[in-house]
């Protein structure tokens, strides 16, 4: 059984952030594995542990995107495939799943895993994207996998509760990170990671899956959010402050 | 001909309100740039939805019927929304941003090599390209995204516009479609539905959201009447929803669900980005917490600092009182 991860390096949203002149300023030194796609490594690590197979992990991404993939094979992962882009280049999820296809096209695989969305910017585009070009069935926002034979039984979140489904090999399913915690590396595999085969390829030798227009949106600026009016805090007796703003609720905002 | 297309999510037979408030920001986008509107509806069952969304007049009324469409499916969806495309040939295909649209946007997208924008706050077009809003960085910051090319395929938060109603004739045309059970290549095995007929929480004017602060059986009695008083939908944070105290639907925030009520109370909740990327749209926002550093304060327009157990009880008793 043979399942591919596709992780990105995103940057930390819990990190400092300033915008000058419509551009976006973020520490490169707090870049992280995109927290979706965390559990979605965790998830093949424990289908793996349950059942044999193999873990290869994609990444798309500058060279110092290398740190994710070390990460992901710290975590247990057995190896990495490093598509290497010049880090100028502003891929949207389009472009993105257009060059995992093109990787995808001479590969043997049962499962491919991507995160449910990018934790900086929550499209949740590229997992669907990538099934349709490679025209797998799939299953978004997964919150449970299971495997059953070569079946994946699949627990997804839909809009009023869950849905169960099975999809036969080869499939493709996008995760959330409700389905688990990923694991702390330890010691040890941040050891073994180091000796783990990492293959690169130039993101240049998949350029057939980057036609003219591929990239379809672009990001033209970064505005802060408005800010909240400052509220109010009230501290003291309870029973006497929950009246007041039981009141005011009422008479100042007209909400109830 | 240039128009726009808004898809038409239906839940329980029901038209879902921030569909409309799509069709609506599509009707007055039309209207400005003399184009037309219209919207698909694709159901096992078509002819009530037709009738009630004829009083937001859009041009044309697609109908995809078949049972099929009884459950969310991708496979039936994508194939119909595909077809719909190659008929209809809009130019922006809109969608209200629910699991069901973004479970299908990139595949439809990747299918019509279309430009595809997820859970815009804002849009406009003017015929070149479509420009929009997007919060991003868990809703820290807002970015400005251009597309480019035709067509472009969108899907639009909820509480982002208005819902209006127009008159006018709108036509009425059945796409024909079938589906062969065999094309399915997946199998729903099982639904299992938590929500029932509760409070719809990404439509509900009021959300009470239940944090790791509601501790137990007591607490969520609590959240309960609270909710009852005021006829409010029931949300929770991940803490609660991961413990199984709270159904995972109810999870509000950066990977549950977006929620703009007029009155948002969070009930023990410490106010992590993650939980306020999907709240904070809200108008008025209450919080409740014992600590009086909680972030959940920064953001807070009445912030009552103690303990829920003592807090909720008169504050349900002066509600019942307001409300007779
Ligand atoms: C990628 C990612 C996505 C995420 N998505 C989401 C999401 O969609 N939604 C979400 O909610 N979280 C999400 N999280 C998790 C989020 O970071 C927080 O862990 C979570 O929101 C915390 O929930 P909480 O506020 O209920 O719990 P806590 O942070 O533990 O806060 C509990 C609060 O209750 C207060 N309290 C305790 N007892 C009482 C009492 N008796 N009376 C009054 N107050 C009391 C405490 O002072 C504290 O402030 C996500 C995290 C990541 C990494
Ligand atoms: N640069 C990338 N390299 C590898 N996988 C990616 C990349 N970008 C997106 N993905 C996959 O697509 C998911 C997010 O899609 P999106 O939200 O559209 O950016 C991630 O969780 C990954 O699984």
């Amino acid at each position: 059984m043979k399942f591919y991860v596709c992780i990105k390096q995103v940057p930390d949203v819990n990190a400092p952030l300033q915008i000058k002149e419509g551009e976006l300023i973020q520490d490169a030194n707090r870049n992280i594995l995109n927290a979706y796609d965390a559990s979605a490594v965790e998830e093949a690590l424990v289908l793996k542990e349950a059942h044999g197979g193999e873990i290869e992990v994609v990444l798309i991404g500058p060279d110092k995107a290398s740190e994710t993939i070390r990460k992901a094979l710290a975590m247990g992962a057995d190896s990495g495939s490093h598509i290497l882009t010049e880090g100028s280049e502003e891929f949207d999820s389009f472009s993105y799943a257009k060059i995992l296809a093109e990787f995808f096209k001479d590969k043997e695989y049962q499962y491919i895993f991507c995160g449910k969305q990018s934790q900086d910017t929550d499209s949740g585009l590229t997992g669907s994207m990538l099934a349709e070009f490679l025209d797998l069935p799939y299953a978004t926002n997964a919150v449970g996998l299971q495997l059953e034979g070569e079946n994946l039984i699949v627990k997804r979140q839909g809009d009023t509760g869950q849905e169960m489904i099975e999809l036969p090999a080869p499939s493709l399913v996008t995760c959330s990170n409700d389905m688990n915690d990923p694991r702390i590396p330890s010691l040890k595999g941040i050891m073994q990671s180091k000796r783990k085969p990492v293959n690169t390829i130039a993101v240049s030798d998949l350029k057939n899956g980057l036609t003219n227009g591929s990239i379809k949106t672009s990001v033209v600026g970064y505005e802060e959010k408005p800010k909240r009016e400052p509220g109010k805090k009230y501290e003291g007796e309870p029973d006497e402050i929950a009246k007041e703003v039981a009141q005011l609720l009422d008479s100042a905002e007209n909400v109830i | 001909m240039s128009n726009l297309l808004t898809y038409i999510s239906v839940n329980d037979g029901k038209i879902k309100r921030s569909s409309l408030e799509v069709l609506s920001r599509c009707n007055e986008i039309a209207e400005k740039n003399g184009k037309t509107s219209s919207a698909i509806v694709i159901s096992d069952d078509c002819s009530t939805i037709v009738e009630n969304l004829k009083s937001y007049g859009p041009s044309v009324i697609y109908t995809i019927e078949d049972p099929i469409f009884k459950n969310h499916l991708n496979t039936p969806l994508l194939k119909a929304l595909t077809l719909a495309m190659s008929e209809i040939n809009p130019d922006v295909m809109a969608f209200a941003s629910t699991e069901g649209s973004k479970d299908i946007l990139g595949a439809l997208a990747a299918n019509r090599n279309a430009a595809a924008l997820a859970d815009v706050s804002e849009f406009d077009w003017t015929g070149d390209a479509v420009t929009a809003k997007r919060p991003v960085m868990a809703s820290k910051i807002i970015s400005s995204v251009e597309t480019k090319g035709s067509p472009v395929i969108l899907t639009v938060r909820s509480g982002s516009y208005d819902t209006v109603e127009k008159s006018g004739e709108s036509k009425v045309q059945s796409i024909p479609f079938t589906f062969d059970k065999n094309e399915l290549k997946l199998t729903l095995k099982e639904i299992i539905s938590a929500t029932g007929d509760k409070v719809d929480l990404s439509e509900a004017e009021t959300v009470i959201a239940a944090g790791r602060g509601v501790k137990d059986e007591e607490g969520r009695k609590l959240i309960d009447e609270l909710a009852a008083v005021l006829n409010a939908g029931i949300g929770a944070s991940r803490a609660l929803t991961e413990s199984g105290d709270y159904d995972p639907s109810l999870q509000i925030g950066q990977t549950g669900k977006v929620v703009s009520p007029q009155l948002y109370i969070a009930v023990g909740i410490s106010g992590a980005i993650q939980h306020v990327a999907g709240m904070a749209n809200s108008k008025v926002i209450v919080a409740i917490n014992k600590d009086p550093d909680a972030p959940i304060f920064e953001i807070a327009d009445y912030g009552l600092v103690g303990d829920l157990y003592k807090i909720l009880p008169p504050f349900i008793d002066e509600l019942k009182k307001i409300k007779g």
